[in-house]
């Protein structure tokens, strides 16, 4: 593996993501909505013991609560404010990850294919490794950068609004900090490496984003499940989700790198 | 030393045989152009090559290195290609060259020094600091050039790189490859279209024609084959054209073919200067008003055309069979 190269590979990815404004947009708006709109809506709306009664669902969602989860002693609207903001938004934070690796990631190979410059890269000394490596990195890195800001945002916001009704700062839990630093970074890797492979085969990006659409479903499901309560967020689950997406993410990229091929690239340009 | 070798290099891409058998080798120094009509299969070739694609059967080697998967990348180290793909349009100029100095492993120093005497030569240097997509296509396509050019391979693989180019860019091109060649050694495959001044630059050339190398050779060796004797450009008047038709072939040790487009001229070959001066005294003999005799010089252009109807008459009979 030559750092030089795998370097310049993912700056000069970096360098073409800045000035398309086409794949900023979504990095900006995605987290704009789960981090920011729905958590003051939600929290704003949830203070009001009246108007949250009338959200449909989230009494469900709060009577599905297992014993104990929530802070002892707490009143039904201090309940109700942190299960939303500690169990129901912490899925939509895995979503952050791999919507935005999808964007880059789709325009990662086929993206250099629609532009016509992929056949020039597999000219140049790049190994397989680096290339897909590089691809990986320069989607991934981005992907949990923009995660942990809207993280950080996350928790002012949550901390501002509501921080008062529980006397000072109250997020983020030690769940939450064990889902940003570990499950969000391998929740990326898994993302971007299959968006990559799919890349290889897919003609064109609007192709490989519709071939994304389905590695947001299984996190959409969670979504539900969570809302449902059938899972609930907790530490074992990001705990044991983190080793089986580790698991995956190394299969998923031996198999990437395994089945890289220049000719298969070159011969569906 | 051979740098290029391929021995019954067959591949089939999308159920049709694109490259039939190709034998191929090429010394170091030497520039071959590999010139074919659309679909001979040069690109196909030259991406056998270079390792992108593996042969069905056969084997190619570089440097006297077989090219396998496991060799490819470090021989694409020792090699620079220039094909018909973009350069990245939302980097500069310079950022286009220095990500390929970055991948060839040069030091900043190193590029940066070479990215401006490139640039000096292909007359960007004003342009260093433009996003590639600013600019026209023709300056692209030095930008690309410049690419396979900077870290000074030892094989270098152009795939029509005067496309896109005025004709006194094309010729400046042409004029700074032979430079590099007589420099450095650089060993070249040249694919292209584009005759016009490529015998100032390489001396052999492979001619495909349906996947097939149906010519390969040293440019004038492949002419004299062709060719052999005085080549001769005969005029005569109109009127006495068939006279002279008659003359010719009557005549010992002369070949000859009429043009089918201006009457009375004729393409001849004698095989000596007395075979010469007999057809000349027949000619005037027979009363024929002769209107010049003039050597005729054929080059790589007569014999890529030569070449290609011979093979498109050979393809015709075949079928007829």
């Amino acid at each position: 593996m030559n750092g030089q190269r795998l370097w310049a590979l993912i700056r000069k990815d970096w360098k073409e993501l800045a000035r398309n404004s086409q794949a900023l947009a979504p990095m900006v708006i995605v987290p704009l909505i789960f981090c920011v709109i729905m958590p003051i809506v939600v929290l704003t709306l949830g203070q009001n013991p009246e108007v949250a009664s009338q959200i449909q669902g989230m009494a469900a969602f709060l009577q599905a609560l297992p014993e104990g989860i929530l802070p002892a002693g707490a009143t039904e609207q201090q309940q109700m404010v942190y299960a939303v903001v500690v169990y129901f938004f912490a899925p939509f934070f895995l979503l952050i990850p791999l919507m935005v690796a999808s964007v880059i990631g789709s325009s990662s190979f086929v993206g250099e294919k629609e532009r016509r410059t992929i056949e020039g890269l597999l000219y140049t000394p790049l190994t397989d490794r680096e290339l897909v490596l590089g691809k990986i990195l320069a989607a991934l890195v981005p992907s949990v950068a923009v995660s942990w800001l809207a993280f950080v945002v996350y928790a002012v916001i949550v901390n501002s609004v509501g921080g008062p009704l529980f006397g000072g700062l109250f997020f983020p839990t030690p769940t939450w900090l064990l889902m940003m630093l570990v499950l969000v970074p391998l929740m990326g890797f898994l993302g971007v490496s299959l968006i990559v492979a799919v890349s290889q085969r897919a003609k064109t990006m609007q192709s490989a984003q519709g071939s994304a659409v389905f590695l947001v479903l299984p996190i959409v499901a969670l979504v539900i499940s969570q809302s449902t309560g059938a899972v609930l967020f907790g530490t074992p689950v990001v705990a044991l989700m983190s080793l089986l997406v580790a698991i995956a993410d190394l299969v998923i990229f031996l198999l990437v790198v395994r089945h890289f091929g220049r000719e298969r690239i070159l011969t569906r340009l | 030393m051979t740098v290029v070798q391929a021995a019954g290099v067959r591949k089939h891409l999308g159920g049709r045989e694109i490259v039939r058998g190709l034998d191929l080798e090429l010394g170091q120094g030497r520039a071959f152009a590999l010139l074919g009509p659309n679909g001979a299969g040069k690109t196909t070739t030259v991406r056998l090559l270079t390792g992108l694609l593996q042969p069905d059967a056969g084997q190619v080697s570089l440097f006297g290195q077989s090219v396998t998967p496991q060799s490819t990348d470090a021989l694409r180290q020792r090699i620079g290609v220039q094909t018909d793909t973009n350069v990245y349009e939302n980097l500069s100029v310079q950022d286009n060259l220095r990500l390929w100095g970055d991948f060839y492993g040069m030091s900043r120093t190193a590029a940066n020094a070479r990215i401006g005497a490139l640039l000096d030569g292909f007359g960007l240097s004003q342009r260093a600091a433009s996003l590639a997509g600013e600019l026209s296509k023709g300056m692209r396509q030095k930008i690309a050039v410049a690419r396979a050019l900077l870290h000074e391979p030892e094989l270098l693989f152009l795939d029509e790189p005067t496309a896109g180019l005025d004709p006194e860019a094309s010729e400046e091109l042409i004029g700074q490859l032979q430079e590099l060649i007589a420099a450095t050694g650089t060993t070249l495959i040249l694919c292209t279209h584009q005759l016009h001044g490529l015998e100032a630059l390489c001396q052999d050339v492979g001619i495909l024609a349906g996947g097939l190398l149906v010519a390969s050779g040293a440019v004038a060796d492949l002419v004299a084959e062709r060719w052999p004797g005085s080549a001769l450009h005969l005029e005569v008047a109109r009127e006495d054209s068939e006279a002279a038709a008659g003359v010719l072939e009557a005549t010992p040790g002369v070949t000859s073919r009429a043009s089918a487009a201006d009457r009375g001229h004729f393409a001849v070959q004698s095989e000596d200067l007395a075979t010469q001066d007999r057809l000349v005294a027949s000619l005037t003999a027979a009363g024929v008003r002769v209107r010049g005799l003039h050597p005729q010089q054929y080059g790589m252009r007569d014999l890529y055309f030569a070449v290609l109807d011979e093979h498109r008459a050979t393809q015709t009979e075949e079928v007829a069979r």
